[in-house]
């Protein structure tokens, strides 16, 4: 590609973030939802909302005059131009996709834009989940950046004495008085512009005439990782560091009875207290211990061997996967559950109080179903490549803790800065996060656990030290993707459907964070069974809480990849019981010209699935997710008794406005891996308490040999920009199905499809 | 132990069975190589001694002495190992942290002999983001 490269400095350096934050501290953005100042240049602060799925302000939430800032751009005297922002980079290209915004109103050239992450403080920092690293920003960024290039201008025109804007251009990071060809650097102008007013007119650019956002630029964090220089959470290493390994009760809601004696070799064995409550791991409880040592390798093998008396709780029966399915199956039949209907109510309605009168409806419309069926999903882990991993440094003086610098692959430096706000005492301004580059996130590495144990060792030992969890410690400690039944009636009247109900039974992910007021319906578990792009006649939507003891949590796409596995397959079993085409079902029941065109999109490229050889079969599904529309066809055949071969996914996006193309091609092309890893395999089973999982030889993951073709095919919209991260992954699994039934006969109501295989060393 | 690592002669305290991931890891800093399973079912710890590929994660530090260790840090000075070129033409990473293991698998079955479509099946590198479809792309070229 021809795009000379930008800069990215995963904040090895991050000396510019702290003065902007301490400058910024002073003041809150105005009205339009920024701030200009003067700091060795120009600075100009904005609020990039943080994901709109835990709560806060929304992605499109106006500015509100009282925000404190999550972004900055600055423009250096010495020409360099930095954003600098919050978030995290797990390799959805968040930071390449936000520069690019950048760039584009600001009127630099892609080699002129340099990203730095911030040093987390609660003034700075954000989740990133949700899909919403690049849409929820784009719009705030946009604006930002023209009120920057807009002081520039300022400054160019109070210099040249001529007030008319419509005679200055900006070019290259430099403004230029057209009449008389005068030209100054956007650093010549920087400090000058810190003190202009920011016009009322900030002059977007077109997207006709865009020359950034919609390119396929290079990633600014790839040429660092292939070369063993990108820094991940577990590569932290700092002068006299000790090394940990954390063990914890290998049943969930075992209490540490006695701290273990030193073993032999080891520095310190630490007992490491639960900070909140996840399902039967009780909140205050001590359910791991910290093994210390002087190097990885020694502190995973102490930890390993480490004979720990363990108090087991009273009961295990809400923590095993047999018992939980009976609780499961009784409350689907008999369980209070409640209703959920589009979030777009008929005027004189809420949502709320449309939902009795649509299961009314549907109740009066459905008599006998014509389809009644229930599918089940398991427990997932995350398995990120990158293990949890922190690294903490506690100083100290006259032997009082005075300030905590940390480490951490986090998804939410705010949180992980809270969390040793918590452990140490201390106030916010005295810990500093250092985000690291995130081995994958996948929604993990949002939670406190793994922080919460680094700074209890720390604490401790008094020496900076790394935790690093076991892969094996991973997968069975993991805070899984919920178990779900999920039971779908539909009424059809020819190939039309007339009623349509869906009844989800499943653990709550926000109750278990206390996030969910009683009676409240957990939005995780809902989304992707309402407000379906479908004709549907009367139809609503069921929750019924699950209380067991698993922990439960943010898995990529969350409750869309349930959901979408249970209304996809049901949609293509009532097109075989219609005898159409399920194309052609699905043509006959979109509603927008939006979904048509997505759809259209996949047909066109699947032409292959009319010529398929003998033994082969294909299959579709469709997904509404995070704003954005996904449709796959899969090609399979059979691979012996125990598997089958994926040969081709097609898969057409409509995502709105494209930042990177490049970027969007990839989350897809990954999202369908991280979809076909859990349709086939993925699965945590749990006996008494404990996960019978522990590491990829019997967590399977697809190998690259066993990678099918796929392509991308971006349908293009000027609608805002939409989530890319998740949404390549609900179609995945109902697609998948959807073909096994054409290869088989046999419809798959269950996943994995195929639990228990295994996988093999190398 | 004596160690030679990347070209550079190193002396390092360590058990003799600590698995060479560790020694290069915590001891001597070189992070580049990964831990991913430590079951040498992953890849994310492939180094060459030799020249050949090895699970640096199973590999005893012992074992490397009078052998050339050679990890991603000391794959080249500049990117420009074909392999590199290539993951940086096809944009292969995506969060990355499997891909110094890939890179390190594919070199080692270029050292080996083969090339273009030969290399991918001699890859069972696991990574978890799904860059597959772009690293078969970009070995078909090597």
């Amino acid at each position: 590609m021809s795009h000379p490269a930008a800069a990215f400095s995963p904040n090895l350096t991050p000396t510019l973030s702290q003065e902007l934050a301490d400058a910024v501290k002073r003041h809150t953005l105005d009205r339009r939802g920024f701030l200009a100042f003067s700091a060795k240049g120009l600075a100009v602060a904005c609020a990039l909302p943080v994901m709109g799925r835990i709560g806060a302000a929304d992605a499109a939430t106006p500015p509100t005059g009282k925000e404190l800032a999550s972004a900055y751009i600055h423009i250096g005297t010495d020409n360099r131009i930095t954003l600098i922002f919050g978030g995290c980079e797990m390799g959805q290209g968040a930071m390449t996709g936000l520069a690019q915004i950048l760039a584009e109103e600001l009127g630099i050239d892609w080699s002129q834009v340099n990203v730095e992450t911030s040093l987390a403080d609660p003034v700075v920092s954000y989740l990133t989940g949700g899909s919403s690293a690049v849409r929820g920003r784009y719009d705030r960024l946009r604006t930002a950046g023209a009120a920057a290039r807009e002081l520039l201008v300022a400054a160019a025109m109070s210099l040249k004495g001529d007030g008319n804007r419509d005679n200055y251009s900006v070019k290259s990071a430099s403004v230029v008085h057209t009449a008389s060809a005068t030209t100054w650097t956007y650093g010549a102008l920087s400090t000058l512009a810190s003190t202009q007013a920011v016009p009322a007119d900030l002059r977007l650019t077109p997207p006709a005439q865009f020359k950034v956002i919609g390119k396929p630029v290079p990633r600014l964090d790839i040429p660092s990782k292939v070369n063993g220089s990108a820094k991940y959470g577990l590569d932290t290493w700092l002068p006299n560091m000790v090394f940990a390994a954390i063990k914890h009760c290998p049943t969930i809601g075992g209490t540490l009875a006695v701290t273990p004696a030193l073993p032999g070799g080891a520095i310190a064995v630490v007992p490491c207290k639960q900070l909140e409550s996840r399902g039967a791991v009780k909140a205050g409880t001590v359910n791991a211990v910290a093994v210390v040592a002087s190097n990885t390798w020694q502190a995973f093998q102490l930890a390993a061997r480490l004979n720990v008396k363990w108090t087991l709780p009273a009961s295990t029966v809400d923590v095993d996967s047999g018992q939980i399915l009976a609780t499961a199956k009784q409350l689907m039949a008999s369980g209070t559950g409640v209703l959920v209907a589009d979030p777009v109510a008929p005027a004189g309605y809420t949502p709320a109080s449309y939902a009795p009168v649509m299961a009314q409806q549907v109740g009066a419309l459905m008599g006998t179903p014509t389809l009644d069926a229930t599918y089940t999903l398991p427990y997932v882990a995350h398995g990120t490549m990158e293990v949890l991993a922190c690294t903490v440094n506690i100083t100290y003086n006259s032997g009082a803790i005075v300030g905590c610098e940390m480490w951490a692959p986090t998804q939410s430096a705010s949180w992980a800065s809270g969390t040793a706000a918590a452990l140490t005492g201390l106030p916010a301004t005295a810990i500093t996060v250092h985000t690291t580059l995130l081995g994958g996130g996948l929604g993990r590495k949002i939670e406190q656990d793994f922080i919460a144990q680094a700074v209890q060792v720390a604490m401790a030992v008094k020496k900076p030290v790394k935790l690093t969890w076991r892969r094996e410690e991973d997968i069975a400690h993991d805070q899984y993707r919920p178990f779900a039944l999920v039971n779908i009636k539909a009424k059809l009247n020819g190939s039309a459907v007339t009623a349509w109900s869906s009844r989800n039974v499943s653990q709550a992910i926000l109750g278990q964070r206390g996030w969910l007021p009683p009676g409240a319906v957990d939005s995780q578990a809902v989304e992707g069974s309402i407000d379906l792009p479908y004709e549907l006649g009367a139809h609503v939507a069921e929750w019924v809480p699950l209380n067991a003891g698993i922990p439960v949590g943010f898995w990529r796409s969350v409750g869309s990849s349930i959901n979408a596995f249970a209304v996809e397959s049901m949609i293509d079993e009532l097109a075989l019981a219609a005898k159409v085409d399920p194309f052609q079902f699905r043509f006959n029941m979109l509603m927008e010209p939006r979904t048509i065109a997505v759809l259209a999109a996949a047909e066109a490229m699947s032409l292959w699935r009319k010529t398929l050889p003998a033994g082969h079969a294909w299959g579709l599904a469709f997904a509404h997710s995070f704003g954005t529309y996904v449709c796959q066809v899969v090609e399979i055949s059979r691979n012996g008794s125990t598997g089958i071969n994926v040969h081709r996914v097609a898969c057409a996006v409509d995502c709105g406005t494209v930042i990177n193309p490049d970027s969007v091609e990839a989350q897809m092309q990954g999202g369908i891996v991280h979809g076909l890893n859990a349709t086939l395999w993925g699965q945590v089973t749990f006996v008494a308490g404990k996960a019978q999982q522990s590491n990829f030889r019997n967590a399977r993951v697809m190998r690259a040999n066993e990678m099918p073709t796929v392509t991308v095919k971006i349908v293009p919209s000027t609608l805002p920009p939409a989530g890319v991260g998740e949404p390549g992954v609900p179609p995945v699994a109902p697609a998948i199905a959807n073909a096994y039934s054409r290869l088989t006969g046999t419809r798959v109501r269950t996943l994995p499809l195929f639990p228990g295989v295994t996988m093999g060393g190398l | 132990m004596n160690l030679n690592v990347n070209g550079k002669a190193y002396t390092v305290n360590v058990s003799a069975d600590t698995p060479l991931l560790w020694t290069l890891r915590d001891v001597l800093g070189l992070t580049g190589t990964k831990y991913g399973c430590g079951i040498e079912v992953c890849g994310a710890c492939t180094v060459l001694i030799d020249g050949q590929r090895e699970h640096a994660c199973v590999f005893d530090t012992s074992s490397a002495v009078g052998k050339k260790v050679v990890t991603i840090e000391g794959l080249s000075a500049d990117n420009s190992h074909p392999a590199q070129k290539a993951w940086i033409e096809y944009q292969v990473p995506q969060c990355g942290f499997c891909q110094s293991g890939m890179i390190m698998s594919c070199a080692g079955a270029m050292n080996a002999g083969h090339h273009g479509s030969e290399i991918m099946p001699e890859m069972g590198n696991i990574c978890v983001c799904g860059t597959y479809q772009r690293v078969k792309d970009a070995v078909a070229k090597l």
